[in-house]
């Protein structure tokens, strides 16, 4: 998934790690800020050890990754156009903590109701700030856009998660015994 | 025990509300009790029936508890007399229904105004309260119009405008963006913010968890009475490439 | 049939969930029916009165009166006339003409009579004592309404006259200082009642004018006893007379007989000759004196219960605007919905006009009863088939213009509309609004009551104009009865202006009844359209004194002019009730007048405040999240 965001980044044109840099962040926003400038470098030399970019040393300039002039190659172009194509969607990870529940009754280790409700907690709290940072955001900047989708996923989590809480707090009051 | 009591601006002890007799008693709000510093904004949230907008009403003194304490501002308010309590929801309570409760017959700038007309201020000092307020809510081109040519969202933003009109001491938003789709739940948000920045008291009752999320404060509520109490400011959430999978 | 049954069903079903409305309505038509079947019942029986009389009575074709005073004629502007007195023999030949005229062909008599006094505790009266027989006579004999006929020291009295003294059955009176006891009270076709009795052309009386100002009255009351009572009575000062009943061959021509005896003879005395047609005009005049009153109080109490009547009209007529949107919404075609609404307001019209027919034709022998010589009164007004259609006519149409309305919406509105239209949302009002807000809250908050529905406003000044001219009419009617009768002297009522009195009052009563129920049905009606705009006012801060004040000074403010207004219509009322100008009509003092609309005005007030003060006091929350 990282991969496709590099690539994604060299389709219009050949760029330099630095531009590269910045139009992440301008892209993402503040969530560009959490992203690690070394890993950006990590990802191109793996691409370019797959063969989907290519690196364009200028003479005479100081061999450091910045300064590098990264390019797609035809491989790597036409794995952006599969990518474009593509309809996967980015899968939710609710399995993992339904598990987490049921293995917390069934085991007696905590009480499903307290977990649901600290992660609610912190769900809210991650609602906020991304409340926040999509609201500090100018109107036009793409990245509110994104931002609106994160509000919005939580939002639809937070529901679940009410879900959950009234389910286990009627297990709780009337338990259908052990599974 | 009276440093809290002068820190806050909303307390109520043991605040019970219910309905019917025998076997057709319903205890809406079963023994509440709450503490709302001045400043904070604090948002109340549960599944419908669970008691939050009676919790609201009576606290706001639209309605009379069956038992329990309410001190606004220091001062005792379940036991005033109709007239009193009329005096302070003028002066000192701005409250926002969800259902908008606009008068249909008066434009925007004259909804807003009433309070104030209500309060005995000048005319003129009235209209020029409102218009100021109209223009913090980003309508000032909409004054003259009526509530049924403008949007929910538009109305509501009205409705906040005519809660703020006498600078209240607490405003109480009742299920504020439960009729807005979300784009106008946004502007109602941002207003929110604003009021909050400007160390407004705000109490909300809601079920939109991104309404909930603004607060300082969330109380969760079941079946009349509270269940969960958690302070949402201080300590975020750590690097919010986290959500969408950024980081590794 | 099963189409007509789910109309049924609907119906009842709506009269049950709103039954104060409903109540309300049929309150407002069955006063509207009452009224009017009371003014036709008592039309029917004012309007032939004396023939009832005449037919029970075998009252005579011609009266005469024979012999008589020595003393002046009582007839004011007139010059005193000497007359000799008759001795008994010539008064006997004079009584043998007559019997024996051409085209008499019965006869009854001839009486005595005496002229006394009557003296009843510290009331006086001058009366002419008839002497009678015990058997009843074939001509002319006097109908008992109460107690028995004359026997020795038993004096009958004359119905009118009975009631002007306040007598009844067992008083004990004087006649020139004997004692006598009432043993009876008759009516008679033979003279007109109480005071009519010596109007001219009718009998001459024989008493003398200084005897007449001493009692204070110059109305003379008719009496009967024995015959032996009568001559008795007769005294120097007031010699006996002798009155004659003839029956003529041809009743219709009274006049002319009397006319030509009159010419071709030359009567004794005092004496003179009446036909029965002259005693029946004097018995008229009171009656049309009646109809004056009855006729216009009637028609205000209509127009009132009208008034009443499209209040709550309007008000169900934009409820029933909804429920029409949600009849059609689940199905129901335009033509059904109009059934359903013409059925509900039917069953109200029926039951009221029945109820009104009912209380009606209870309610007018109470107000006949204490009424003129006119026999078979009590229980003879009946419903005829006219009246009742009438009856049953307006309150039908009553239902059909309350069906019209909604009815015509049905058809046109389209449905999704109607269903919109839950409330009708007023209309905006920028004038009012604008100048309500310079004003302080209470005023404030009732210009703006007064906004939102100002047809309503209208409908109560016209209600309020309706019942101030209503009673400024009565006061007129008082001021002009004080100016003509001038000081209350001999204590005797005049029977016209007491019985007029009597009617007024019940109309009064009503009208005020009436007025009343308009007021609290309006301030009803306003409180609950505008409950939720007050709810919502008191959680924005008013306080629940400017509440009900606002609603106060909206009703003033609709009533003022209405009050105002009705003070000119009613004097002009009374004065075209009053002969139109031919009699004087004495305008009220004005603090009356103005007494009359600070009181109307002060009822409306406080009749207002109730429900807005019940209303403005109740939690707010409940209100607002019902709307």
């Amino acid at each position: 998934m990282q991969q496709e965001v590099v690539l994604a980044l060299l389709a219009k044109e050949p760029s330099h790690g630095y531009e590269l840099r910045a139009r992440l962040r301008d892209a993402l926003g503040p969530l560009g800020d959490a992203m690690n400038d070394g890993q950006i470098y990590v990802t191109l030399a793996r691409l370019e050890k797959a063969g989907q970019v290519a690196v364009e040393r200028a003479a005479g300039i100081p061999d450091r990754p910045d300064r590098k002039m990264y390019a797609l190659t035809a491989a790597g172009q036409r794995r952006v156009a599969e990518w474009l194509a593509e309809v996967k969607w980015p899968k939710p990870d609710l399995a993992e903590f339904h598990l987490k529940l049921l293995a917390a009754a069934a085991a007696r280790l905590a009480d499903p109701v307290a977990i649901v409700d600290a992660q609610r907690r912190e769900l809210l709290r991650r609602l906020r700030d991304a409340q926040r940072a999509a609201m500090a955001e100018p109107r036009e900047s793409e990245a509110a856009l994104l931002l609106e989708g994160i509000v919005l996923r939580l939002q639809a989590d937070l529901r679940w998660l009410e879900a959950c809480e009234r389910t286990w707090t009627k297990q709780k009051a009337n338990p259908r015994g052990d599974r | 025990m009276s440093e809290t009591m002068n820190q806050s601006m909303l307390r109520a002890r043991g605040l019970c509300k219910q309905y019917g007799r025998d076997a057709s008693l319903v205890r809406a709000v079963d023994g509440v009790d709450v503490d709302v510093p001045a400043g904070e904004t604090l948002a109340v949230m549960g599944p419908s029936g669970c008691g939050k907008s009676t919790l609201l009403h009576l606290l706001g003194g639209l309605d009379r508890p069956s038992a329990g304490e309410i001190w606004l501002d220091g001062q005792r308010i379940d036991q005033l007399s109709e007239r009193r309590m009329a005096t302070l929801r003028r002066d000192a309570v701005g409250f926002v229904f969800q259902a908008f409760h606009l008068m249909d017959e008066l434009t925007a700038v004259e909804n807003i105004e009433l309070p104030a007309l209500l309060a005995g201020r000048s005319p003129r000092a009235a209209r020029r309260r409102a218009s100021e307020l109209l223009d913090q809510v980003g309508l000032s081109g909409r004054a003259r119009h009526l509530p049924s040519q403008l949007s929910g969202g538009q109305r509501q933003r009205v409705g906040i405008a005519r809660a703020l009109a006498n600078a209240p001491r607490v405003v109480l938003a009742d299920e504020p963006t439960g009729n807005l789709d979300s784009e106008a739940t946004l502007d109602v948000l941002r207003l929110f913010e604003r009021l909050h920045e400007a160390g407004q008291t705000l109490v909300i009752v809601t079920h939109d968890a991104r309404i909930a999320a603004t607060a300082d404060r969330l109380i969760s509520m079941r079946d009349g009475a509270f269940v969960d109490d958690t302070r949402l400011t201080g300590g975020t959430a750590g690097n919010l490439g986290a959500l969408v999978g950024l980081d590794g | 049939m099963s189409r007509a049954l789910l109309i049924g069903r609907l119906v009842a079903r709506d009269l049950r969930r709103r039954p104060a409305q409903a109540v309300l309505m049929l309150l407002a038509i069955t006063a509207a029916t009452t009224v009017l079947s009371l003014a036709l019942a008592l039309h029917g029986v004012t309007s032939q009165p004396y023939q009832h009389t005449r037919a029970a009575t075998r009252g005579p074709d011609v009266a005469a009166q024979l012999g008589g005073p020595v003393g002046m004629g009582h007839i004011p502007g007139h010059a005193p006339q000497n007359f000799g007195v008759p001795s008994p023999r010539q008064i006997q030949a004079e009584a043998r003409s007559l019997i024996s005229a051409p085209g008499v062909t019965g006869h009854g008599g001839p009486y005595p009579v005496a002229s006394v006094i009557l003296r009843m505790g510290h009331l006086g009266a001058p009366v002419e004592a008839e002497g009678r027989g015990q058997a009843p006579a074939a001509l002319d004999q006097p109908d008992l309404t109460a107690g028995s006929w004359v026997r020795p020291d038993g004096i009958v009295l004359e119905r009118t006259f009975a009631e002007a003294l306040g007598a009844s059955v067992g008083d004990r009176v004087t006649l020139d200082g004997r004692a006598y006891t009432v043993a009876g009270i008759a009516v008679t076709a033979a003279s007109a009642p109480y005071p009519n009795m010596c109007f001219p052309p009718g009998g001459n009386c024989e008493f003398d004018l200084p005897t007449l100002s001493s009692l204070g009255s110059a109305n003379i009351g008719l009496a009967w006893v024995t015959e032996a009572d009568a001559r008795s009575l007769a005294s120097a000062a007031a010699p006996l007379a002798d009155v004659l009943d003839l029956k003529l061959k041809n009743p219709a021509s009274a006049q002319r007989f009397v006319i030509d005896y009159n010419a071709a003879h030359h009567l004794l005395g005092s004496g003179g000759l009446v036909a029965w047609q002259s005693i029946a005009y004097n018995d008229g005049l009171l009656v049309q004196d009646e109809q004056q009153v009855l006729t216009p109080g009637a028609w205000l109490l209509g127009l009132l219960a009208l008034a009443s009547v499209a209040v709550l009209v309007g008000g169900r007529t934009s409820e029933q605007a909804s429920r029409v949107g949600l009849l059609k919404a689940v199905g129901a075609t335009p033509a059904l919905v109009a059934r359903v609404l013409l059925a509900e307001n039917v069953v109200l019209a029926v039951v009221a006009a029945a109820v009104g027919l009912l209380a009606g034709w209870l309610a007018a022998p109470l107000i006949t009863s204490p009424g003129a010589g006119l026999v078979g009164a009590p229980g003879a007004p009946s419903i005829t088939a006219a009246n009742a259609g009438l009856v049953a006519a307006v309150a039908l149409v009553v239902a059909l213009a309350a069906t019209l309305v909604p009815g015509i919406r049905a058809a046109r509105v389209s449905t999704v509309t109607a269903l919109a239209e839950q409330v009708r949302l007023p209309r905006r009002r920028a004038a009012l609004i604008r100048i309500s807000r310079r004003l302080p809250a209470p005023l404030l908050l009732g210009l703006r009551v007064i906004a939102r529905r100002p047809r309503r406003a209208l409908l109560t000044a016209a209600s309020i104009a309706v019942t101030v001219t209503g009673l400024v009419a009565v006061l007129a009617f008082h001021a002009t009865a004080d100016a003509r009768l001038g000081p209350a002297t001999s204590g005797l009522g005049d029977p016209v202006v007491d019985r007029d009195e009597q009617m007024l009052v019940v109309l009064t009563v009503a009208l005020v009844g009436l007025a009343v129920l308009n007021a609290i049905v309006t301030a009803w009606a306003t409180v609950l359209e505008t409950r939720r705009s007050s709810a919502l006012t008191r959680a924005l801060g008013a306080a629940p004194w400017q509440l009900s004040a606002g609603m106060v000074v909206a009703q003033l403010l609709a009533t003022l002019p209405g009050a105002v207004l009705g003070v000119p219509l009613g004097i002009g009322l009374f004065a075209l009730a009053n002969g139109g100008g031919a009699r004087t009509t004495t305008v009220p003092p004005v603090w009356w007048l103005v007494a009359a609309v600070l009181g109307t005005m002060l009822a409306v007030a406080g009749l207002t405040a109730i429900p807005a003060r019940i209303d403005a006091r109740r939690p707010i929350a409940p209100v607002l999240t019902a709307a």
